[in-house]
């Protein structure tokens, strides 16, 4: 048996050359130290292997570098002093869930940074450090998540500066000129150009997490429904498919297909109000205003399937909380076949215009290198020319029998972005035709068994915004001893920040509007 | 016999100052027509200037004697060019030889109090707003003076009222003055306004703001004063596009003033039209944009050289 030393230095040489990366993966799913699961599988919280803190280490390590992703990393137990802390990891090319834990005490607090080799661990880190105390040495930037002027409890953090005379620093937020969420972004400029921007979050930190372990069963869906106000449904459905998944309910074909209706409603919707939102910042009126009436028909029709605009009240463990009637279902059809005609007709119109695509063209790169680096998802990730998307990848609901072609582009820049929206919509309105073609009838809502004791969940979907991941632990009395929540914000802030490189700083509210990130989902 | 003409002369005057927020009234009426909205009254800016007046006016606690006097001068230095524009064969007030200039710079001093204005109060925003103005200008000015200058310069007069008085229709290569001028001028007069492609009027978005940016930081009478001198604005650079079109009124004084009218009135639906179905442009291709519109106001000096051979 080889020490664990000498198998990482094989790997590396392995590494560098593509062709033997598969037998890489194979000698490193022999060695990992992992428990191993699928999207929505639950799983006994003994069966995490609690390791010791070089193990973890190593372990962790190896799960990176065999191209899984961060998707939690966080203690066991809510309180602030250190404990038990699990890593999560998504493997996409094989489509598990990995996790491993180890054990921290107050003097035992550390452990090597993985943040240097791997930047998407970076910000986890942080979030660990701020939330129990546990120290990654040697981690290049330690920086508040949601404390905004302290780092590791109690040490005064400053945002980063640039020197020098010429250099002069922008500072916005929290509060806006619009109607948007509160923020803090620290731009460090020489001229018109920005070097770097610092993005500090945590005004709008409610402490959902804890409020789910004090809440009961009804209160949660509505909690759940306010963890971001734009990704009501991908939130719920993250929620509800973990608690089915932990009491072993199942729920009717029919109320698979609405859920995912409801879905892929407020994904056309939110990327409808995206589109929008970058005319408006182009100053493309024309662009603004018809992508904003077609968002009305859309989050008209959200209405009428969910009896709220936003998706609020619908979806529910068990099922639904009532059956749409078959006019309903006829009058969102005849909407989306207006959106469907109208939507073409605008984006031609758009894509043809000069003004635009030169605004667009090249504006924010973040190329394919740093989005995988730093761990990007949806959207935002797949117009790099990542192929990542939970909904092939992981699939749940009703995508486990029906495929949704996964569409990238290659640009990473503001364009690729724009366009990728207007690709989905047209993707997802298509799914929705399809699904309401053959509607299976049967009940909405089913029985609920009580939770399994001492067991959790990874419940990934995937909202409008990309990956949501809730990871849910019961005790030995069946109740949430931690809920842990993961909006794909969470990622991609730091995308927003790289793509603030080297680029005029009027193009900001361009690019930010572009990603589209919640700070709600962010902040919990 | 002075005196009826300077009477006559007040006519340009008041229809400035009177009909300056109703020409921005159209400007955004129509804009939301063609959007598919109502829109805002066609009377909306000046409920919105009378609004404004009501105001308390407040100032940073880092502002100077700088900030209260910019608006003001930025005001005057508006309201004494706009003196200087003819409507028609109407001689304005002021009108002199080499006033093409003093114009040019009047506005240019309105403008050099507003940047100074917003740079006084050290926010990082309005400094920000008043480099880019400044850099601006610096590629706006060029247009201006190939544009009128190049007339003056077939002409041989520097007065504003005889150089437009220089147009004639009888001859022929007037007309392409026109055409070609009042292309150049559109270009300075979306620049020089603050509207799109150059700026945006309607964004909410600091970071991306010229114009709007600048006046942040003002509120009461001083806004009023920089958003009545900014309509003025518009009016002045609408009326100096409209009076290509002069030698209209050569002919018939009431074709000339009809003429005069569609010409505002076409005017507005173009930057309506603009506004809606263009994009604003990067940052940094404004200047490409503006070295573009001065190399148009050259071709005048160009066509005038082969012209004469």
């Amino acid at each position: 048996m080889l020490a664990p030393g000498e198998i990482l230095q094989s790997l590396e040489l392995l590494q560098n050359d593509r062709g033997y990366f598969v037998y890489a993966e194979l000698l490193i799913s022999t060695i990992m130290i992992s428990l191993s699961v699928q999207n929505h599988q639950p799983f006994a919280i003994g069966d995490i292997p609690i390791v010791s803190i070089a193990e973890f280490e190593a372990s962790v390590r190896e799960l990176l570098m065999a191209h899984s992703r961060m998707i939690g990393l966080f203690g066991m137990d809510p309180s602030a002093s250190p404990g038990t802390v699990i890593a999560v990891l998504a493997n996409r090319l094989s489509s598990s869930i990995h996790l491993v834990g180890t054990t921290f005490t107050p003097t035992e607090n550390h452990f090597a940074s993985f943040a240097g080799e791997y930047p998407q661990t970076h910000y986890f880190e942080c979030e660990l450090a701020e939330n129990h105390h546990v120290i990654p040495v040697g981690h290049p930037w330690l920086r508040p998540v949601r404390k905004q002027t302290t780092v590791l409890g109690d040490q005064p953090y400053s945002l980063y500066a640039m020197e020098g005379e010429e250099v002069h620093e922008v500072a916005v937020g929290p509060i806006h000129a619009g109607i948007i969420e509160p923020g803090h972004f620290r731009f460090q400029c020489h001229g018109e150009e920005v070097y770097h921007l610092e993005i500090s979050l945590g005004y709008q930190h409610r402490g959902i997490e804890a409020m789910l372990l004090a809440a009961d069963a009804r209160q949660r869906n509505i909690l759940c429904e306010s963890i971001a106000g734009d990704t009501v449904i991908g939130h719920t459905m993250a929620y509800t498919l973990a608690i089915e998944a932990l009491s072993h309910a199942t729920v009717s074909l029919r109320t698979q297909v609405l859920r995912t209706i409801a879905e892929e409603l407020e994904r056309i919707a939110m990327h409808l109000a995206g589109l929008g939102g970058i005319g408006n910042d182009i100053g493309y009126a024309i662009g603004a205003s018809s992508y904003g009436r077609l968002r009305t028909l859309v989050i008209n029709s959200s209405a009428l399937l969910c009896g709220s605009r936003f998706g609020r009240g619908f979806i529910t463990p068990g099922g639904l909380r009532f059956d749409p009637a078959d006019e309903a279902l006829e009058r969102i059809q005849d909407n989306l076949r207006v959106v469907q005609n109208d939507i073409a007709a605008i984006n031609r119109v758009m894509i043809e215009s000069t003004s635009v695509i030169s605004r667009l063209d090249q504006t924010g790169v973040v190329t394919k290198e740093w989005a995988r680096s730093i761990g990007m998802v949806g959207p935002a990730a797949r117009a790099c020319g990542i192929e990542i998307d939970t909904r092939s990848q992981f699939p749940y609901g009703t995508y486990r029998y029906t495929h949704l072609p996964l569409i990238t582009l290659s640009t990473g820049d503001v364009f690729a972005r724009t366009r990728m929206r207007s690709f989905e919509i047209d993707e997802s309105l298509q799914f929705i035709f399809d699904q309401l073609e053959n509607l299976a009838p049967g009940p909405v809502i089913g029985p609920l068994a009580d939770m399994l004791p001492e067991c959790g969940v990874i419940s990934l979907v995937e909202g409008w915004r990309g990956e949501i991941a809730h990871c849910a632990f019961t005790d030995a009395a069946g109740a949430f001893t931690r809920y842990k929540i993961k909006d794909p914000s969470f990622h991609n802030w730091y995308g927003l920040a790289l793509a603030m490189r080297s680029v005029a700083i009027s193009d900001f509210p361009l690019i930010n509007k572009s990603f589209d990130l919640s700070y709600a989902g962010h902040d919990l | 016999m002075d005196i009826f003409l300077n009477i006559q002369g007040l006519f340009p005057f008041l229809f400035i100052l009177g009909i300056s927020p109703l020409l921005v009234g159209l400007i955004n009426k129509q804009k939301a027509l063609l959007t598919g909205r109502i829109g805002a009254p066609l009377w909306q800016p000046y409920f919105d200037l009378l609004r404004l007046t009501r105001k308390e006016t407040i100032y940073a606690v880092t502002a100077s004697f700088v900030s209260r006097l910019a608006p003001v001068v930025a005001f005057a230095a508006v309201l004494i060019s706009s003196l200087m524009l003819p409507i028609g064969y109407v001689k304005p007030i002021l009108s002199f030889n080499g006033d093409i200039i003093v114009f040019a710079y009047l506005l240019g001093l309105a403008r050099f109090f507003q940047i100074l204005g917003a740079m006084d109060i050290g926010s990082s925003f309005e400094g920000m707003g008043a480099a880019r103005e400044a850099t601006f200008a610096v590629f706006a000015e060029p247009i201006y003076f190939f544009t009128l200058g190049s007339l003056a310069f077939i002409s041989g007069h520097t007065s504003i009222y005889d150089i437009y008085h220089s147009i004639r229709l009888d001859n022929p290569t007037s007309l392409v003055f026109i055409i070609v001028s009042s292309i150049s001028a559109f270009f300075l007069m979306m620049t020089e306004c603050s509207r799109m492609p150059i700026d945006d009027p309607n964004t909410h978005l600091e970071l991306t703001m010229i114009h709007e940016v600048m006046i942040l930081d003002n509120s009461g009478i001083d806004l009023f004063l920089y958003q009545y001198s900014s309509f003025i604005k518009i009016m002045i650079y609408a009326i100096y596009e409209a009076s290509f079109f002069n030698p209209f009124s050569m002919q018939n004084p009431w074709l000339g003033f009809s003429v005069f009218i569609v010409m505002l009135l076409l005017l507005t639906a173009l930057i309506a039209w603009v506004e809606t179905m263009i994009a604003r442009f990067k940052m940094k291709s404004i200047p490409q944009y503006l070295l573009f519109a001065t190399a148009i106001g050259i071709l005048n000096l160009l066509i005038y050289t082969f012209v004469r051979q």
